[in-house]
């Protein structure tokens, strides 16, 4: 296994660096807002983690279709690596946003198009997931995932206007607060910097992780391939 | 009958199209044969749909009032889990019967062979939804005959079946598979639900056409972007 | 005067988001270190045993 490429040792650098740097922006730089009080400063890291998992599924569909085309194990790796660290992150996304909205709408769970998408989003991951453990042979575990990954991908938006479409001739009202209005607030410029500032911290984070679970995965492999020549010999 | 199946598809045609849809045919002809001979899965689809009708008429305290709100949702589940029992089986047939291998050494395009396995699957869940309608219509006295949600039923199966024969060819192949085809569709097939039940509802309710006609566009595009994922995928799924 | 809500305190929820954010991300970091860790003996183990016979082969 080839040490740590320096690359790697350099992203996961500036990656820890931009993370702190995050924190301090939104503890430190951002100003408390007036309605919903410090609690609204969740949503700087709950959008970006969302923003991660979307991308990290994008990331699956696509490196599924360059397999189906060029059927080399790497396509399927970066595959299998990205999925678990969506579901990580949409994970991180779904209970982040359930915290945020107990405060500020007065339930932990609140039926709006965008959370609904994520909990749907997260549970198409855990059944690709399902589908590969279910399946021995490792050419067709690469093959239905890669299927199954672009077939899923392609629902999520399909899935979210429906909801949407839903949403707007269903209201769901829930206690005195609107929930489907999303907790608007107008973002000043101070929050506008941190927000994107947390957009770009967070695709670090993405790309860092990718890099190091598909190094793993690669691992993973070589022991693999070690253990059978053990067995054979 | 695998012989006579493979004959059909081998036949010269007067052009690719016709051979092409000759294998769909036989595809078709051959689950409707097998089927008609032994009854099992329509028999099944049928039994267990009024089972559940039944146990949501005491899960659901179905007053008058209650089943105007809920028949749609109710008949939609209904399709939905019938629908399941009846993706499993088709392709648990195939496996055990090993005619999968035969229709895949026949020269024609893998697509007809998914087309004539979702047709035949599509064909099912109609029957299935010719007999169930009826039947609510008695039991609970609505009229469920009305055109337009013929319409829905089929638009909405259409995509339910494509998305259904694609991911039961998967599930077929893993140790899990009768368990893997609801986890793998139903956050799938999703919109699907959601259009048929909201475009059903308001058929029922008489709500005016531009409402149902947003549902409608819905399920038109999936079903579309579905047929066009199916074909460009299914290659990769049964190729050995 | 003018008749002003007060902002609720909710650094409690707050508090408890970021430490599922960072929790969750920290979890799956560890995991990430402990297989890497897990493999890694594996392969030298796997090294120990091949090596010996490999010079009782070669002999």
């Amino acid at each position: 296994m080839q040490p740590m490429p320096k690359m790697l040792r350099i992203l996961t650098g500036v990656t820890i660096a931009l993370l702190f740097g995050a924190l301090y922006l939104v503890f430190g730089y951002a100003p408390r807002e007036a309605i919903m009080g410090e609690v609204q400063r969740v949503f700087y890291f709950h959008v970006a983690a969302g923003w991660v998992g979307g991308l990290a599924f994008l990331v699956t569909a696509v490196a599924g279709a360059v397999y189906l085309a060029r059927r080399r194990r790497g396509w399927d790796l970066l595959a299998v690596a990205s999925v678990e660290i969506g579901i990580v992150f949409t994970f991180i996304n779904i209970a982040s946003g359930s915290i945020w909205a107990r405060p500020a709408w007065n339930t932990w769970w609140t039926w709006d198009p965008r959370l609904v998408t994520a909990t749907i989003m997260e549970l198409l991951y855990v059944a690709y997931l399902m589908l590969r453990q279910g399946i021995d042979d490792p050419d067709r575990r690469a093959r239905f995932g890669s299927v199954y990954g672009i077939a899923a991908f392609v629902s999520v938006p399909i899935t979210f206007l429906s909801i949407r479409f839903f949403r707007t001739i269903h209201p769901v009202v829930i206690g005195s607060n609107d929930p489907s209005a999303q907790g608007a607030f107008d973002m000043t410029p101070r929050m506008l910097q941190t927000f994107l500032f947390s957009l770009l911290t967070f695709t670090f984070i993405y790309v860092t992780l990718l890099w190091h679970r598909v190094r793993l995965g690669r691992l993973a492999e070589q022991v693999e391939q070690r253990k059978m020549e053990m067995l054979t010999v | 009958m695998l012989e006579r199946a493979e004959a059909k598809m081998r036949a010269p045609a007067p052009g690719a199209f016709a051979s092409y849809l000759r294998a769909v045919g036989a595809v078709i002809s051959k689950d409707l044969t097998a089927e008609l001979r032994s009854r099992e899965l329509l028999g099944a689809m049928l039994v267990f749909s009024l089972l559940v009708i039944l146990i949501f008429n005491f899960a659901l305290e179905l007053d008058v009032r209650a089943r105007q709100s809920v028949t749609s949702g109710v008949l939609w589940v209904t399709f939905a889990f019938a629908g399941t029992l009846g993706l499993n089986r088709a392709m648990a047939v195939e496996r055990e019967r090993s005619c999968l291998d035969g229709l895949l050494l026949a020269p024609v395009d893998r697509s007809a062979l998914f087309f004539g396995k979702a047709l035949g699957n599509l064909l099912f869940m109609l029957i299935v939804a010719a007999i169930i309608l009826p039947v609510y219509s008695l039991l609970y006295n609505v009229n469920l005959f009305r055109p337009a949600l013929a319409g829905v039923i089929v638009l909405g199966s259409i995509g339910y079946v494509i998305v259904g024969t694609l991911f039961s060819a998967m599930a077929a192949q893993a140790r899990t598979r009768d368990m893997l085809l609801p986890i793998l569709l139903f956050p799938v097939v999703l919109p699907v639900l959601i259009a048929a039940v909201r475009a059903t509802a308001s058929i029922l309710l008489a709500i005016p056409l531009a409402e149902i006609r947003g549902w409608i566009n819905l399920l038109i595009v999936y079903d579309l972007l579905f047929t066009a994922v199916a074909i460009m995928t299914f290659d990769y799924v049964v190729e050995e | 005067m003018m008749l002003q809500e007060a902002t609720p305190d909710t650094i409690g929820y707050m508090l408890f988001g970021y430490g599922v954010i960072l929790g969750t991300m920290a979890l799956f970091v560890a995991s990430l270190v402990s297989r890497f860790r897990n493999l890694r003996r594996d392969l030298e183990l796997i090294e120990e045993v091949q090596a010996p016979k490999r010079t009782t082969t070669e002999s």
